[in-house]
């Protein structure tokens, strides 16, 4: 058996190397769509690499509520897609956070209210500015600095706000202190108090880009919009050896507070990595659907060389059968062909993917996340796609009749 | 030399054997179509052959001749009738027994040769052995001294089409025989051939029929029936003449006298008969002193 499992794999190597233009535009099919997989894969593991290293940053005690979507995932996606406001729609409340704030293991709980509006300062007027709504325990749970100024505080939170560094470089066109300075959204002025230093960090698992943002207490953005969606509450916990048993205190808390409606979830450790956006798990999920699909493509190339390959050689198949080849024999010959094609092309797929990847890397922030489970993955799934497409014209092969395919010589 | 040397010994041992029945057909009937359309390829068709017997089986076309050869060699299954080969049944057996008894017991040599284009011939020759589980060494050793015997070895890697139709069918005749099968079934060895080229390859196959081996050969041309020990003439898929020209016991009986006085003027050609006078002399002395 061991004999014949190497004699089919030399024969599957010359039978490619005769027909080298053929194999080669084979497993190109194959590698263009295992190249699309591997750069979706990487990129989204570079990206919840990004938000580990944060959380890593910030701390092992950071627990996360965010509402759990009532809806069923399509339509809340097809919304989410359709409507402007890429927003979820939320059920958590104001008075949630105090009431998570008044528990005994928790230091610091801070709402994280992202909405959408017009800002205006004496020089410019920009649309489509992210606002963050929350509170002052915000800088306690996250390692923001400030180049000028100081953070929102119970006793100057009224009508001021503090500016991301990107955002008060565009509306006063200057890299010099704006604190002092007002900016006004719907008609409101607010005063400055402060403005961030860079992050450079636009992905993270608050799911908004600090840059570019302007920072407002949440009660003070309640009453000028008249209704605020918290799309998360950030919470810091002072008994960090059971995040468990606080997460847990979390959630009995939040229930009762809800009257029982469990429409939230709390996650703590490597599970608030999982992208804060499920735009962002759409998308890719999407990207991997087509990527999956130039898969199938490849695998249907494949097959079509396969059936090729067989109708050339049915004479050859009736004289291995007349010198006393099994139609297994014959069926292992050439599903080993298939796998061999579909195996090269993984394997060529794989270095190009990461080739592009790296590309990539260079004009984004993103760095190409490489893992072996990626790697095995792949093999796998392209020595799975060999199997699928390659045992149809294997199987026909096997089937021929000997005499028949003994009359028909070139 | 080692190879011919225990062709000739194996030979012997089988001759010596008390039961000296290859194959047994009885009532073997092979139809094609239902019906209206019904015709019987072989019917009710009895056949005994003995091992190292040397068969031409003649006829016109259309007689099932070629349907007999293909049920002999297991390529294809009569529609009823039994077939015993060296003593078991094999009518009713797997598909996948078929395979490995024609890779272990069975030879074919064919009108067209088929050989395969994108392999050397020595990898050609080779062929049988892969389905009989050789080391890929120990296939090409055996490739290459079967080749060896037809004087083909300095074309170990020349490609079918390099030879001509004379060597090509050699090394067909070198793959059926490698195996060192039971039977070896030639369906009209010689049609594509010219009349050179015919006797060389008959000479061999007469050469490898003095070494024990039983042939079963279908033919049209009655020029070659010089050869063989018995030849049948077919009808409508029944014998219509069965003529033994050797006894039994005498069989495999070296018959090259006879032919060398009836072929004189044809005889003159590469054919190394030294060699092959040796090998027969060989043989007669191994029979006597048994």
């Amino acid at each position: 058996m061991a004999l014949l499992i190497k004699t089919h794999f030399k024969l599957a190597k010359t039978a490619i190397k005769e027909n080298r233009t053929r194999s080669f535009l084979t497993c190109l099919g194959i590698a263009i769509g295992v190249a699309s997989i591997i750069l979706i894969l990487s990129l989204m593991g570079s990206i919840s690499n990004l938000v580990k290293n944060e959380i890593n940053e910030i701390g092992s005690d950071l627990i996360v509520v965010r509402p759990s979507s009532t809806k069923d995932s399509v339509t809340s996606i097809v919304e989410e897609l359709t409507s402007s406001n890429t927003f979820q729609k939320s059920n958590l409340s104001i008075s949630d956070v105090s009431a998570i704030a008044d528990l005994e293991d928790v230091a610091a709980a801070a709402p994280i209210s992202v909405s959408v509006n017009t800002i205006a300062s004496e020089k410019n007027t920009f649309s489509s500015v992210p606002i963050l709504g929350t509170n002052d325990d915000f800088i306690k749970i996250e390692p923001v600095t400030f180049k000028f100024g100081s953070f929102l505080n119970k006793a100057n939170n009224d009508k001021t706000v503090v500016l991301g560094s990107t955002l008060s470089l565009a509306l006063f066109n200057t890299i010099n202190s704006t604190v002092g300075k007002t900016v006004t959204i719907m008609g409101e002025k607010y005063m400055i108090i402060g403005v961030l230093d860079e992050i450079e960090k636009s992905i993270n698992f608050d799911n908004i880009d600090l840059d570019n943002a302007l920072i407002i207490d949440i009660e003070n953005l309640d009453k000028l919009t008249g209704s605020t969606q918290i799309q998360q509450i950030n919470i810091k916990a002072s008994n960090t050896d059971s995040l468990a048993k606080v997460s847990t205190e979390i959630r009995e808390k939040l229930v009762s507070e809800k009257h029982g409606d469990e429409n939230f979830t709390v996650s703590y450790g490597d599970e608030i990595t999982h992208p804060a956006s499920s735009l962002f798990t759409v998308v890719s999920g999407m990207l991997t659907v087509v990527a999956a699909i130039s898969l199938v493509v490849g695998g249907i190339g494949v097959m079509n060389i396969m059936l090729v390959s067989v109708a050339e050689r049915n004479h050859e198949i009736g004289i291995r059968k007349a010198v006393g080849a099994s139609s297994r024999n014959i069926l292992m010959q050439f599903l080993f062909e298939a796998l061999i094609l579909s195996i090269l092309g993984g394997i060529f797929g794989l270095v190009l993917g990461y080739i592009l990847a790296f590309l990539l890397s260079i004009i984004t922030p993103f760095a190409p996340h490489i893992s072996i489970e990626i790697i095995l993955i792949t093999l796998l799934t392209t020595f799975v796609v060999g199997i699928i497409f390659g045992i149809y014209p294997a199987l026909k092969a096997a089937a021929k009749n000997p005499i028949e395919s003994l009359k028909h010589y070139r | 030399m080692s190879k011919d040397y225990y062709l000739v010994l194996s030979a012997k041992y089988r001759n010596n054997m008390g039961e000296n029945t290859l194959i047994e057909l009885k009532g073997l009937t092979k139809r094609y179509g239902y019906g209206d359309t019904e015709s019987f390829a072989l019917k009710d068709f009895d056949l005994t052959i003995k091992r190292g017997e040397f068969i031409m089986i003649m006829g016109p076309s259309g007689c099932g001749k070629t349907t007999l050869l293909n049920i002999i060699g297991l390529l294809d299954r009569a529609t009823s009738g039994e077939y015993i080969l060296n003593g078991e049944d094999v009518a009713g057996i797997s598909a996948r027994r078929q395979a490995k008894l024609r890779a272990k017991k069975i030879g074919f040599i064919f009108q067209n040769f088929n050989l395969i284009e994108d392999l050397p011939i020595l990898e050609n020759v080779a062929l049988p052995l892969v389905y009989t589980g050789y080391s890929k060494t120990a296939r090409l050793k055996n490739a290459s001294n079967a080749l060896k015997r037809f004087h083909l070895q300095e074309r170990e890697y020349y490609f079918p089409y390099q030879l001509s139709g004379g060597q090509q069918q050699r090394v067909a005749i070198a793959r059926a025989i490698v195996g060192d099968p039971e039977i070896i079934l030639a369906d009209e060895p010689t049609g594509n051939l010219d009349s050179r080229s015919s006797h060389i390859v008959m000479e061999e196959l007469k050469a490898i029929h003095e070494e024990g081996n039983t042939i079963i050969m279908v033919t049209h041309n009655p020029a070659l029936t010089v050869y063989a020990t018995r030849v049948i003439n077919m009808l409508d898929g029944h014998i219509d003449t069965d003529v033994k020209t050797v006894a039994d016991a005498n069989l495999p009986q070296p018959i090259s006298v006879k032919i060398k006085k009836r072929q004189k003027p044809e005889t003159k050609i590469e054919l190394p008969k030294e060699e092959e006078k040796k090998k027969t002399k060989k043989h007669k002395k191994s029979r006597r002193k048994k």
